[in-house]
């Protein structure tokens, strides 16, 4: 958990102190809107018992759900609500069952005086540093217009805070009952979605203070609320020097001029089939022999599967893991949002110190994405690696298997600082495999192809293919024939 | 404020009712409760000070028209408590001797305001 920065509060959520530049600024009101079942409550569980461990004082206000109810949730989720007061202004059953509806007045003119009191005397009572008011929007029933409404509201906030406390507040918006007007009354606005991708958090406005723009991830554990703030690359920027790191085989270092260089992102393009993950692999390889750590995050191939074929040609993956210096991964696209994919990584890099991250591919991570913008999303995250001097390798499968050459079949190849490309080629009647580069940012490269082959020794690349021509459309001619 | 009076409320809600007595009491006003036709009649037989009857016609048949005639007959003044905003209510209302019809939900202070002009003006 980061430590929270003076005169800032915790919320309970580290992810969401993170994206609040450090936690909420005591003495103010939020809101929190969100649909049903987005998390509101939870979050405001969060608030109060973060409180209460440093011994604040904390109240929650139910006006909806009876404090048993809360209690009985919030145990299951393992919520300690010791030191936590409550003022329960949520319905009796009595209500219901003793007829006790009434159609003479109108609720604001029965029910509010009573209810306000009964506020009243608590908040100045115990003077809690925390409150949480389970929903705000209630008392758009009890006010008589929206003038009143607006008023009672503002004032209320406003007695809440006199009094030193932190304000939370839910409301719950429909299309019938929309909750804008709450919006302009609050000091700052938390918004909590459920939708087709996935749960999130944005934060609207955040009076007196910076906030992370966007929408964050979001998750419902059994124990709570997470929250995955998004990655941005500008914040953490790292000297580092770019040295050319080597892939161990001499053949393809002379392909690359050297190698590939630290903080630089490296596609590697190819159809299905032809080595691109093993090519790779080899990368990392090399990196385990220097003590370093590399990351392959896998959305299609099983990690056993991955750890056999690499045993077969020659790839020590098991031990590597076992050393500590490679670490596989399987990400089920569809479980993990972007932001948590992110996060991911984040701890690979800050925390384990992987120097070289392999996202296997491209197109995975795209399912991950889920109709968001993927341009956005990869270059985010592969400049947060380039800043932190980590060699990215992205495998970018193109769907021909023969034809004109293309470099990805997303329009992404802008992102890369290298290109290596795999491709089949028919010679002599026979299908092999050759190895090219086509952009190299930081250094020159060599021009020509070379043939590529995976033997049981490992990778073999050959010397450069001179004499050939039409390589890239896949039925290279000899340019003289062969004596 | 004027000396303790005794307000007639008729209606069919018992919630209702406590309502009224709740909001009239704290004006000094003593009410006398009345939730079906044969109590009105029971109390409108007994020779009772009344000097308002506030009648909350939802919920009743149309005999309770004649139960307002009687109230004219013995000088009490009447006000009407309707369900909703009705011409033909309206009319009845007036021609049975109601000062007035008020359209539920009343507004507290408006009703205070207007009871207490009534009982003034029928010093």
């Amino acid at each position: 958990m980061n430590p929270t920065t003076p005169n800032r509060i915790s919320t309970g959520i580290p992810g969401l102190d993170d994206i609040l530049e450090g936690g909420l600024v005591p003495g103010r009101s939020y809101l929190v809107r969100g649909g049903p079942g987005t998390g509101k409550t939870t979050l405001g569980l969060h608030f109060l018992t973060a409180g209460a461990v440093n011994g604040e004082k904390a109240l929650y206000i139910t006006l909806e759900e009876t404090e048993s109810n809360i209690r009985r949730n919030a145990e299951v989720r393992g919520f300690d609500l010791k030191g936590i007061q409550f003022l329960d202004l949520s319905p009796v059953s009595e209500f219901f069952a003793e007829v006790q509806t009434y159609d003479i007045f109108s609720p604001a003119e029965v029910e509010r005086e009573p209810l306000t009191q009964k506020i009243v005397e608590r908040v100045t009572a115990l003077k809690p540093q925390r409150v949480f008011l389970d929903p705000m929007t209630q008392f758009r029933y009890l006010a008589s217009d929206v003038y009143q409404y607006r008023r009672q509201v503002l004032s209320f906030l406003r007695f809440l805070t006199e009094q030193g406390a932190t304000v939370l507040f839910s409301s719950e918006s429909s299309v019938e009952a929309p909750d804008d007007d709450l919006q302009f009354m609050s000091d700052s606005v938390i918004e909590l979605h459920a939708d087709e991708q996935g749960r999130g958090i944005t934060i609207r406005k955040l009076r007196g203070s910076d906030f992370r723009h966007g929408r964050h991830s979001l998750r419902l554990t059994a124990t709570g609320v997470e929250v995955y703030p998004r990655l941005l690359p500008d914040e953490q920027v790292r000297t580092f020097v770019a040295e050319p790191i080597s892939s161990g085989a001499p053949e393809l270092d002379e392909l690359l001029y050297g190698g590939l260089e630290r903080g630089t992102v490296t596609f590697i393009t190819g159809p299905s089939g032809v080595g691109k993950t093993t090519l790779g692999l080899q990368f990392m390889k090399e990196a385990a022999g220097r003590g370093e750590r590399s990351v392959v995050y896998t959305f299609e191939e099983e990690v056993d599967i991955m750890l056999h074929r690499c045993e077969s040609i020659n790839i020590p993956a098991r031990t590597m893991v076992e050393r500590g210096t490679l670490h596989l991964m399987k990400v089920e696209p569809l479980r993990w949002s972007p932001d948590e994919f992110a996060q991911l990584v984040r701890r690979q890099v800050e925390i384990e110190k992987a120097r070289m991250v392999m996202i296997d591919s491209v197109a995975g991570y795209q399912l991950a994405v889920r109709g968001e913008n993927l341009a956005g999303r990869l270059h985010t995250l592969c400049k947060y690696l380039q800043n932190r001097g980590v060699v990215v390798l992205l495998i970018a499968e193109v769907s021909d298997v023969v034809g004109d050459f293309r470099v990805t079949d997303a329009n992404i190849s802008y992102l890369a600082d290298n290109i290596i490309f795999l491709r089949y080629l028919e010679i002599n009647g026979e299908l092999r495999k050759a190895i090219g580069v086509l952009k190299k940012r930081l250094s020159d490269f060599e021009k020509t192809l070379r043939e590529f082959e995976i033997t049981r020794y490992g990778i073999k690349v050959g010397k450069p293919l001179t004499e050939l021509r039409g390589i890239l459309k896949g039925a290279p001619e000899w340019i003289r024939p062969k004596e | 404020m004027t000396a303790q009076r005794f307000l007639l409320t008729v209606g069919t809600n018992k919630r209702n009712l406590e309502l009224l007595a709740e909001f009239l009491g704290k004006e000094g006003y003593l009410t006398l409760a009345v939730t079906s036709m044969e109590e009105f009649d029971h109390v409108l037989d007994k020779s009772q000070e009344i000097s308002l009857a506030l009648v909350d016609i939802s919920g009743f048949d149309s005999n309770i028209w004649e139960r307002c005639d009687h109230l004219r007959e013995k000088d009490i003044p009447l006000l009407v408590i309707s369900p909703k905003h009705s011409a033909a209510i309206q009319q009845e209302s007036i021609g049975r001797g109601a000062r007035g019809v008020l359209v539920k939900p009343l507004a507290v202070r408006e009703l205070i305001g207007l009871v207490n002009t009534l009982l003034e003006g029928s010093e």
